[in-house]
């Protein structure tokens, strides 16, 4: 087992991995800009070492400060938690390159996902199920147009190095699809600096479902179950819980198969999240792999009792999974909130600041993850991402009822915060009825209309 | 590996030397330890001598704060700090049997090289922005220094006179 972890992140999930090295009895450095001095993840780690001014390209995406922070206090390994250089695979090889673990997938895991229409093609190979599209990028309009004739519209015009909706169309007709694809393109080059495209068949009233994977390097893989993230503002989650509501216990086992199928593709190693899009039919899609620890990460541990962020370490550090795919169990039904420093009446505007006070939940079957405390200032350079709340109960039901109990709890003074939204949602019959999907925010959630 | 045990003397040292440049606050780290000084009652925001600022904070402090300052510690109340540009191990010479770049007391230019820091296996040769005197050299020689640390003060009154 490994001696010294730096966390090469910071905020809640830097506290998680500081958490988990802590119960395996490794020793910790921090990492942190100018602007985290007083972050909760540098008071807790063994060691702290400023490395760099607060933008995070300067810091918390300083290859050769932590770098240099890693072999100046001799760390042997590094945690990247997820963002920043958590997928960055010149990071996960310089690491290999100076014998220092990386906790996470090996580079060409990690290239292998990160360009999406070659990801797909090799999911398509594996057997996996992926959207009808191109088979790769498209070179030409009239081969898009060849494309489209095959698989109908409406359909979406991705970029291939993208993410987050950037580089994104929907067409519905012929006539759109020239224009969508220039635009689409001038959008990507920009974005991701490249401007290759594929096209997919838009799914209309998509769920966003996951399946977390577990791997070591003895050639083991595993699933913990799905996660339903359809409640989503902006393809940014908010809401996450397991297991996804409505679908048959064969769905949800032909939907493990699959991702574990997608893991041994490619040689996958550590924690990481195959994302599907399940139609209204019950057809489910390919969409990308997460190769990281993921933010919704608890709603898992909640479930199966699995410590993901222990095992990513252990893993990593070569041990064998304990356990087989019949020792995980699926226990009752756990929920997250992501409680963020936005303001939800002002179009989630993010809002740093002070927070005056800072009280939070408790009691039975409630989690939270924070980095936050009463006198924490949010600085304006990161993301606004300030608690996780995840509520257990032996059904849906109870689940919910525990989690509007926990929100209802949750004191947070000086910033706006996200939590008025979740409790709209916990409140709202189509949730209460699990009829979810990824444009649910958009059609069910007044959110100008009084709390 | 052990908890930094203090060292009465090294604060006492960091204490003095926050005194004699009249900084209202001073904070020093190394691995081991983090020493924070602050001086004296609250003084108005306005008043406070901030010496990171560049030579024009010292500069555009209000003449009354500066007058009351300035007859306690004639001279030496601006100096200004050389600060670690990137993480990396500090040496305050060009090989371990040349003399170092600097001496408490010398007087440097402003682009003088003063130190370099090993990042990499790169030796980057760190050089000081401002000139003047050497007042201290506050990291040591063969240690890891991190971003933003301060390792040396410049007096820049000396520059040019």
């Amino acid at each position: 087992m490994f001696r010294k972890l730096l966390i090469a992140n910071r905020g809640e999930i830097a506290v998680r991995v500081i958490r988990a090295c802590r119960e395996l009895g490794i020793r910790t450095v921090a990492v942190y800009s100018e602007a985290d001095r007083h972050a909760l993840h540098v008071r807790m780690a063994d060691e702290a070492f400023c490395i760099g001014p607060p933008p995070a390209a300067e810091s918390y995406l300083n290859i050769p400060n932590i770098m240099s922070t890693a072999e100046l206090l001799g760390v042997d390994a590094i945690h990247p938690g997820y963002g920043f250089l958590a997928e960055n695979p010149a990071f996960s090889e310089i690491c290999e390159d100076v014998n220092i673990a990386f906790v996470g997938p090996r580079p060409s895991a990690i290239e292998a996902m990160g360009n999406k229409a070659k990801a797909r093609e090799r999911m398509r190979q594996a057997g996996v199920p992926v959207i009808p599209g191109s088979d790769g990028p498209v070179q030409s309009d009239a081969q898009a147009l060849g494309v489209a004739k095959r698989i109908g519209y409406p359909l979406i015009v991705k970029a291939s190095a993208g993410g987050g909706g950037r580089g994104m169309r929907i067409v519905h007709s012929r006539d759109d699809l020239a224009r969508a694809l220039q635009t689409a393109q001038v959008e990507a080059q920009s974005s991701f600096g490249s401007g290759e495209l594929y096209l997919e068949k838009y799914v209309e009233e998509p769920r966003h479902i996951e399946v977390q994977v577990l791997a070591d390097k003895h050639r083991t893989v595993l699933h913990l179950g799905a996660r339903d993230c359809s409640i989503q503002r902006r393809h940014q989650k908010l809401l996450e819980e397991s297991p996804p509501p409505g679908l048959r216990e064969r769905f949800l086992n032909a939907l493990g198969k699959a991702a574990v199928r997608a893991a041994h593709a490619i040689d996958y190693t550590g924690a990481g999240t195959i994302e599907f899009l399940v139609d209204r039919d019950g057809h489910f899609y390919f969409m990308e792999m997460n190769t990281r620890i993921q933010v919704e990460h608890p709603v898992t541990e909640m479930l199966t009792g699995v410590d993901l962020v222990q095992w990513q370490i252990r893993v990593a550090a070569g041990e064998k999974l304990a356990m087989n795919q019949g020792d995980i169990e699926f226990r009752g039904h756990a929920i997250e909130c992501r409680i963020n420093a936005e303001d939800p009446a002002l179009d989630f505007r993010p809002a740093p600041g002070t927070v005056t006070s800072f009280v939070p939940p408790g009691g039975p079957g409630v989690r939270v993850d924070t980095h936050a405390f009463a006198g924490y200032t949010i600085p304006p350079y990161y993301d606004s991402l300030l608690a996780k709340v995840v509520a257990w109960g032996g059904s849906r039901a109870e689940a919910i009822a525990r989690m509007r109990r926990a929100l209802g709890e949750f004191t947070v003074g000086g910033v706006p915060t996200t939590i008025p939204f979740h409790l709209l949602v916990l409140d709202n019959a189509f949730f209460r009825r699990g009829e979810v999907y990824t444009n649910f925010v958009q059609r069910r959630i007044d959110l100008a209309a009084p709390s | 590996m052990d908890r930094p045990t203090f060292d009465l003397d090294q604060i006492r040292a960091i204490i003095a030397l926050a005194a004699e440049a009249d900084l209202a606050e001073l904070t020093v780290e190394s691995d081991a330890l983090k020493v924070s000084v602050k001086r004296g009652a609250p003084v108005p925001a306005h008043a406070a001598p901030r010496q990171a600022g560049g030579p024009a904070a010292a500069g555009s402090t209000p003449a009354g704060a500066m007058g009351d300052e300035a007859r306690s510690t004639p001279a030496d109340n601006h100096f200004q700090p050389i600060t670690a540009p990137m993480v990396g191990t500090f040496y305050r010479s060009p090989n371990p049997d040349a003399a170092p770049f600097v001496e408490e007391g010398d007087e440097v230019q402003p682009g003088q090289t003063v130190c370099v820091i090993e990042a990499m296996k790169l030796f980057n040769e760190i050089q000081a922005e401002v000139g003047g005197r050497v007042a201290r050299v506050l990291a040591e020689n063969g240690t890891p220094v991190e971003y933003g640390q301060p390792l040396f003060l410049i007096d820049p009154s000396l520059n040019g006179s």
